[in-house]
């Protein structure tokens, strides 16, 4: 008897905290303030405590990496070689359009977002948890940093800010697919919308009219369409792969980025807003 | 006060919030860490059984959902179901060896990162069922069969309840 008193307790607890999920999903489905405002305390409290760590384990994070990195890291070497010759070499080919090679000068470092103001932050600490993939910044609020913000590199688009303390901010990155972004491929009025697929490098683009020509190489950038929240012309990456579906009448890429968001050490948040 | 078990719970959510956040970062591998967190909500099944995996679990999920950008509730709701999995599982189980912890820590580890990323998406974050869920659960699963040992260590430390000031104060 008293056995069954108990597994009904449970159950009774369990239907309870099951309700209770239930309403903190739909309140945060909502965009709730007080949850929000759970997380920027979260963040302000836990990170001091972040920093310390990562200055106390950085010798056993180093030897980690090290142990489970080190292919990674001449692959990752050889391919930025590689990239780096290919940029070269397409520099100087006379057949590179205007709208290319301006793309590509922007890629060796000439700055892409023009007059717009960037706060230069360093990269701090990377995904909590094991899904939606974020890294830390630390600069927040103070510096004028808001909620929706682009984030970039020098290489390319990488994320938006999703959390904001007075002195750190979160950013969701690109790859981790928890949002879309509109684009555009350079030199051609072809438009779409690119998704990340949990690869560091590789996102996903769709909704391209088949009626459009484009093909492997071409690059892609931010369309800045209205109510977008990039500006436009923020470089992506280039294709890498195309399929075509007659019967849906699209076009769907796969799209290489410029930046790789498995090795962020910076960061520039672009103080942007949507018109409107 | 100190002894109540409801409070040394609290002092180890705290604790594994700050190890979460601070310390398993650190361990990435492919951009996959251990989830300390959800170790905590297992322990707490399999040492105090069904009902407190299920509480134990709902807190730890909501810390993790506090301290990362996925839904607000996702890892409550899981992590909840882990937890009570796992004190379901150890009463149904009569053993004594500890490799048999250690699985029991594995599957359920496993079914709760697997109900996080298929509530997940059900909820619109489609990403997170990607080929990527496979290694994710592979190896926060080795992770938890690994640091489940000392984590039931602490919830039995939890369960313990030994008022020490109470006859002081009568």
């Amino acid at each position: 008897m008293p056995n069954s008193r108990r597994r009904g307790r449970a159950r009774f607890t369990i239907v309870l905290l099951v309700l209770t999920s239930i309403v903190l999903l739909t309140l945060d489905g909502r965009g709730s303030g007080p949850l929000s405002s759970v997380r920027s305390a979260a963040l302000s409290v836990l990170s001091p405590v972040g920093d310390l760590a990562s200055t106390i384990f950085s010798p056993v994070r180093n030897a980690w990496s090290g142990a489970f990195e080190q292919d990674d890291l001449e692959i990752e070497n050889e391919r930025l070689q590689e990239e780096n010759d290919r940029l070269k070499g397409e520099l100087t080919a006379s057949s590179v359009s205007k709208e290319q090679l301006q793309q590509l000068l922007q890629l060796v470092g000439i700055p892409f977002v023009g007059d717009t103001p960037v706060v230069h932050t360093r990269v701090v600490s990377g995904t909590i948890g094991n899904f939606g993939e974020t890294v830390e910044l630390d600069k927040g609020s103070s510096s004028g940093i808001e909620k929706n913000m682009p984030v970039i590199t020098g290489e390319g688009l990488i994320g938006k800010v999703v959390q904001v303390s007075a002195d750190r901010s979160v950013v969701a990155l690109i790859t981790g697919g928890s949002f879309n972004v509109n684009f555009n491929v350079v030199g051609t009025p072809a438009i779409g919308t690119a998704q990340g697929t949990g690869s560091a490098t590789i996102l996903r683009g769709g909704s391209i009219d088949v009626r459009q020509s484009i093909s492997p190489g071409q690059i892609v950038v931010t369309s800045g369409l209205l109510g977008s929240p990039f500006p436009p012309n923020l470089p992506i990456g280039t294709i890498t792969a195309l399929r075509t579906d007659e019967a849906a009448r699209e076009t769907s890429v796969d799209i290489t980025m410029f930046a790789n968001t498995r090795d962020l050490t910076y960061a520039d948040v672009v103080l942007w807003k949507p018109v409107g | 006060m100190l002894g109540h078990p409801a409070l040394r719970y609290l002092i180890l959510l705290i604790t594994g919030v700050v190890f979460q956040r601070a310390v398993c970062v650190q361990f990435d591998l492919d951009g996959t860490t251990p989830d300390v967190l959800l170790v905590l909500a297992i322990a707490a099944g399999i040492v105090g059984g069904t009902e407190r995996g299920a509480i134990v679990g709902f807190f730890a999920g909501m810390a993790l959902d506090s301290i990362s950008v996925t839904p607000f509730g996702l890892g409550a709701v899981a992590y909840m179901g882990a937890g009570a999995l796992a004190g379901w599982m150890e009463g149904t189980i009569v053993h004594s060896a500890r490799w048999l912890t250690m699985v029991v820590a594995f599957v359920t580890s496993a079914l709760g990162v697997t109900a996080f990323a298929v509530i997940g998406s059900v909820l619109g974050q489609s990403q997170m069922l990607s080929d990527h869920l496979l290694q994710v659960v592979l190896v926060v699963s080795i992770w938890s069969a690994l640091l489940v040992i000392p984590a039931t260590r602490a919830c039995r430390w939890a369960e313990t309840y030994s008022d020490r000031f109470r006859p002081a104060m009568r």
